[in-house]
């Protein structure tokens, strides 16, 4: 058949199906925009680091890296230069510090360079000479930071560094033409010398990036690690892109795992929408076939109309899901900037819009495509019903097949859910179970209602299990119940377990903060961890204050092990708890505890240990500045942080870091002061000249749970959105299905029933349809919590608390019908003021 | 029963064009009365029985059934007097897709009682009409003259005094049609129901005990046209 021919039937038919049409469209665009949205929210998280890194690192392919953010001797890298096969050698300073001004205050990476830096061609300082950096004394800043912060070029600012706070002014303002995507970062560049000036680090960088000459990788790696000597690291330049998978994981699994009921909420709104056109789209197959056509002709013309919806539908997806991730999900989870430079940044690859649109042209293909197949390639009579397997059968292979599904599931929860792909596999054989289980559950409900009827409802309720009982609209009656079903058992299951992981972040938070009276630690984000050293200059201070009883130094940061960004704590020996009996997996407490207290003792989570193959009594070396062999104490959860935590008494890590510095001053008040009257004390003889904050044990506690929350607001929030979704949808498909009834209504008036009854029989209708749906996907959401909280823990390694979201059920139920009751309301008055008619 | 006294009802259409859709017609049907009404398309005969169901009021005259004027009722006693006393079977024969016959049948009784007694209730009229066995059928399932009678037994589901019947054999065949107007002449008179049957179909006259002819929304001496029917007329 002719293109124009078929240009010309799909133009002529869309006149008379304008709105199922436009449903249509709209369905296959919100499921395209749920999809699309929470990809580009994964791929910015993990894009920022690695542009950023790329950035940085230019045509760099090495580095040596610090293990301590006290960095090591920039000697090492004339040393490096000087080493057979290198091209470039740069030295880099690193510190996270908060910049102040007079807008606010934003935690960035501080990164001083000096003209090697510019040697190695990266995007960051591509626009800038080594002249200009030179000449630059003061910061630079991007233009957002400085706007944030509401500072200009040459105007003061405040750097807080540690405890101290440093006045510095705004040398220049970066913009996108001068450092590219990297405005999006939260970076301050400044000279190294300057940077080495500002932190008190005069001699010192934190890692060189090195560029060997070509074929010369294998011999400047080793002439690294011979200079290295076990004490720093040698790793590929990228390296902090690669282990930033680790620490995200948690956020983009659970991200990708909405993804994929957003998808199937979305498809089961489009197959809803498009089930409207069908008797459309059957007449004319049927005519087509009287008029001669062949089944290839015929599917030309179908796959005309999928092309149509596909394309239109996917477009206004993706911009809805481009719009979606900015205004929704821009949040990033801020306390992974405190180990990893996280930007703003959007990043949208073209994978992100190839799986959107995928999607979308598939959910058009089926919507169109099958439930048509049968008349399309003429294997059905024209005119005759769809043949269909004896209801009996069909309902008790549905059922078995569902209680198959359920069966499996158990058995992986059993079995324990170790992988991603277990957790996967359960997950997506209950929710099979649950489409399953579906129908015959409807049915049920719907039969047990008829019988419940008569004592205790109206004719309007009658009238609408009649329509419900109907087996011509019950393909569409199960798919707008199927897609409450899953909407709700999707957010009950998500919100179930992130409730459980926020009850367990609450517990490690409280074991963390609750050691003592007050903490005194650096400003800003890195607050929440205790992980920015400083000198240990106050320590005596505080002890001097009439109400303090004991001060003891807190001590904690980062270390790579493998390629794991590993948390290190370190309380101080006196702290009662040093590790919590809910924080605890294998081992006994006070034994644990005890050891700890004597050194050389640390507690490890579970995924390192299990990674390291290590177990409680089982030794092992842990590479920091100055490597020291440590014995295992307990295993624990990992207290939040993905990718592991060792907890160890602060002396220990004192010795292991070769340095004094601490992150946090533990403060304990004498016997009869209350915390009120010691934070004043505190306050007044610490916060005027440095840059320290000083918190109550239960502020600490807020602020620690706050930043640990952050990591998995995302997924509050695409809930919030798969619900609301999945309530339009349903709203929509129930609209116009209602609104096709308009001339049976109009005989039923002519029979005598009034309109008032007509419109509740149609919310009875709706109300069933979607109570239904919705109660059983809540039923199923659920068990679909203890998968799902079984997995982050199994996983993730992060502390969950066990519980049965039961309240987060019924809210789900109640926003879900709610709000679809209330947008099917109208389209239903408006049905039922259609005049009484004799004939259609 | 049913009394029409000089009904009038005429319409304005855009250009300001009068219409006189009934124009001062009078009639009656007795209780176990089949009153037939010819009229070719256009002639008034939907109107003329929206007016008497009570979907219209007329612009002068009087329709009254059991002795009631029907434009005097509330909106709310109209649709009790559609529902209980009236009994409608439609050409359109809008049965609800993909459900029983039984169900289809009892639909009007669900305003007074449950759908499983409605069910039982409809059952002995399903089986006067030659359903018995088919009541379990779902709609699409049944052949045009099942649905017919589907739709004769919805309409006498209340045990009517009227029954007004729109061209109930225009989507039949002639033997399904003559079992159709044998069914509902029998019924008229088995149950003492009052019937007025609005058709174009010239086979109804054998079963009237009156017949009328509407032309231009007025009564006019019917004369049939026998030549094409393949049964004499009495």
């Amino acid at each position: 058949m002719r293109l124009s021919t078929i240009f010309y039937l799909y133009r002529v038919r869309l006149r008379a199906r304008l709105v199922q049409e436009l449903l249509a469209v709209a369905g296959i665009a919100v499921g395209v925009a749920l999809l699309f949205a929470s990809q580009v929210a994964n791929t910015s998280l993990s894009g920022s680091v690695t542009r950023l890194t790329d950035e940085l690192v230019g045509t760099a392919r090495l580095q040596v890296v610090a293990r301590a953010p006290q960095g090591f001797d920039e000697r090492f890298v004339s040393e490096a230069e000087r080493l057979p096969g290198v091209s470039v050698a740069a030295p880099m300073l690193e510190r996270s510090v908060n910049v102040v001004g007079p807008n606010g205050v934003e935690t960035v990476d501080l990164i001083g360079v000096d003209r090697r830096f510019i040697q190695l061609n990266g995007p960051l300082l591509e626009h800038i000479s080594a002249g200009q950096l030179y000449r630059q004394h003061g910061l630079a800043l991007p233009v957002p930071i400085a706007e944030k912060i509401g500072v200009k070029s040459l105007q003061s600012l405040t750097v807080q560094i540690g405890a101290k706070n440093v006045p510095t002014i705004l040398a220049l303002e970066l913009n996108a033409t001068d450092i590219g995507a990297g405005v999006a970062n939260p970076v301050a560049i400044m000279p190294l010398q300057a940077a080495q000036s500002l932190t008190g680090m005069t001699g010192r960088v934190s890692r060189i990036l090195v560029e060997p000459y070509q074929g010369h990788d294998s011999e400047v790696r080793r002439g690294l690690q011979r200079i290295a000597a076990g004490k720093l690291d040698v790793q590929p330049a990228n390296f902090d892109a690669s282990i930033f998978g680790q620490a995200e994981g948690p956020t983009v699994q659970s991200t990708e795992l909405f993804s994929a009921i957003s998808a199937l909420v979305g498809f089961l709104f489009a197959f809803n929408a498009m089930l409207l056109t069908v008797p459309q789209r059957r007449s004319l197959i049927t005519d087509l076939r009287l008029d001669g056509y062949t089944p290839l002709e015929i599917l030309e013309v179908m796959l005309f109309d999928v092309l149509a919806l596909g394309i239109i539908g996917t477009l206004v997806g993706l911009v809805l899901g481009d719009f979606l991730s900015h205004s929704l999900l821009q949040a990033q989870p801020g306390y992974l900037s405190l180990a990893f430079p996280v930007g703003s940044q959007h990043v949208v690859s073209w994978q992100s819009v190839a799986i959107a649109t995928l999607g979308g042209l598939l959910a058009a293909v089926v919507g169109v495509i099958v439930p048509l197949r049968g008349e399309i390639f003429g294997y059905r009579p024209v005119g005759a019903h769809a043949k269909r397997a004896p209801m009996r059968i069909g309902r008790a292979l549905a059922i078995a097949g569902g209680l198959m599904c359920t069966v499996l599931t158990t058995m992986l929860l059993l079995r324990g859910i170790e992988t991603v792909s277990t957790a996967v596999l359960a997950f997506v054989s209950l929710t099979l179970s649950l489409l399953l289980i579906l129908p015959s559950t409807f049915s049920g409900i719907i039969s047990l209602v008829d019988r419940l009827q008569r004592p205790v409802m109206g004719v309007s309720s009658r009238i609408a299990v009649i329509e419900l009982l109907s087996s011509t609209t019950r393909a569409r009656s199960l798919s707008i119940a199927a897609t409450g079903a899953i909407a709700v058992f999707g957010s009950v299951s998500i919100e179930g377990a992130h409730s459980n992981l926020r009850e367990g972040l609450v517990r490690s938070a409280a074991n963390l903060s609750m050691g003592t009276d007050i903490w005194v630690s650096p400003s800003g984000g890195s607050t929440t961890l205790a992980t920015t050293p400083f000198e240990d200059r106050y320590g005596g201070r505080l002890m001097r204050l009439s109400k303090v009883a004991s001060v003891e130094p807190y001590r904690g940061g980062f270390l790579n092990v493998g390629d794991r960004r590993v948390l290190v704590l370190a309380p101080p020996k006196t702290d009662p708890r040093l590790v919590s009996a809910t924080q605890l997996v294998v081992g006994n407490l006070a034994l644990a505890r005890s050891r700890m207290r004597e050194g050389r003792w640390v507690t490890v989570s579970q995924e390192l240990a299990d990674e390291r193959h290590l177990r409680v009594g089982g030794s092992f070396v842990l590479l920091a500045p100055r490597p020291m062999a440590f014995r295992v104490a307990a295993i624990t959860t990992n207290f939040g942080w993905s990718p592991g935590t060792i907890i160890m008494n602060s002396d220990d890590y004192a010795r292991a870091w070769q340095s004094q510095d601490v992150s946090a001053y533990q403060v304990s008040l004498r016997p009869g002061v209350t915390v009120e009257e010691g934070l004043r004390e505190v306050r007044s003889a610490i916060e005027p000249d440095t840059a320290l904050v000083v918190q109550s044990a239960a502020q600490h506690e807020q602020n620690e749970i706050a930043g640990q929350r952050q990591g998995l607001a995302r997924l509050t929030d695409i809930a919030a959105l798969v619900l609301v979704a999945a309530a339009l949808a349903m709203a929509a498909a129930m609209g116009a299905m209602l609104w096709q009834r308009r001339p049976r209504l109009a005989g039923m008036k002519v029979d005598g029933f009034g309109q008032g009854e007509l419109w509740a029989a149609l919310l009875w209708e709706s109300a069933l349809l979607l109570g239904t749906g919705c109660s059983v996907g809540a039923i199923f959401g659920l068990y679909g919590q203890l998968v799902l909280s079984h997995a982050l823990v199994s996983v993730t390694g992060f502390p969950v608390v066990f519980s049965m979201g039961v309240s987060v059920a019924i809210a789900c139920i109640a926003v879900v019908t709610a709000i679809a009751l209330l947008v099917v309301a109208l389209p239903g008055y408006l049905a039922v003021q259609v005049k009484p008619a004799l004939q259609e | 029963m049913l009394q029409l006294d000089e009904v009038v009802k005429h319409y304005r259409v855009g250009d300001g064009e009068i219409i006189r859709a009934v124009d001062g017609v009078s009639l009656s049907v007795a209780a176990g009365e089949l009153v037939a009404l010819y009229g070719p398309s256009g002639s008034g005969k939907t109107t003329l029985l929206m007016l008497i169901a009570g979907l219209l009021t007329p612009d002068s005259g009087s329709v009254r059934v059991n002795g009631r004027e029907v434009s005097r009722l509330s909106a709310r006693e109209r649709a009790h007097y559609r529902r209980s006393e009236l009994g409608f079977i439609r050409q359109s024969l809008d049965l609800i897709p993909g459900v029983r016959a039984d169900d289809n049948a009892a639909l009007k009784l669900l305003a007074s009682t449950g759908r499983r007694d409605a069910q039982r209730r409809v059952a002995p009229l399903l089986e006067r009409l030659g359903l018995n066995g088919r009541a379990v059928q779902r709609a699409e399932q049944l052949s045009m003259g099942e649905r017919q009678r589907v739709m004769i037994a919805r309409a006498l589901s209340t045990s009517p005094s009227l029954v007004l019947a729109d061209e109930p054999t225009g989507s039949l065949d002639t033997d399904r049609g003559r079992e159709v107007l044998t069914l509902l002449a029998e019924i008229c008179h088995e149950r003492n129901v009052g019937v007025l049957l609005v058709t174009h179909d010239p086979r109804a006259a054998a079963f009237a005990d009156q017949v009328h002819a509407l032309r231009d929304g007025r009564i006019a001496h019917y004369q049939p046209d026998n030549s094409h029917l393949p049964f004499e007329v009495q």
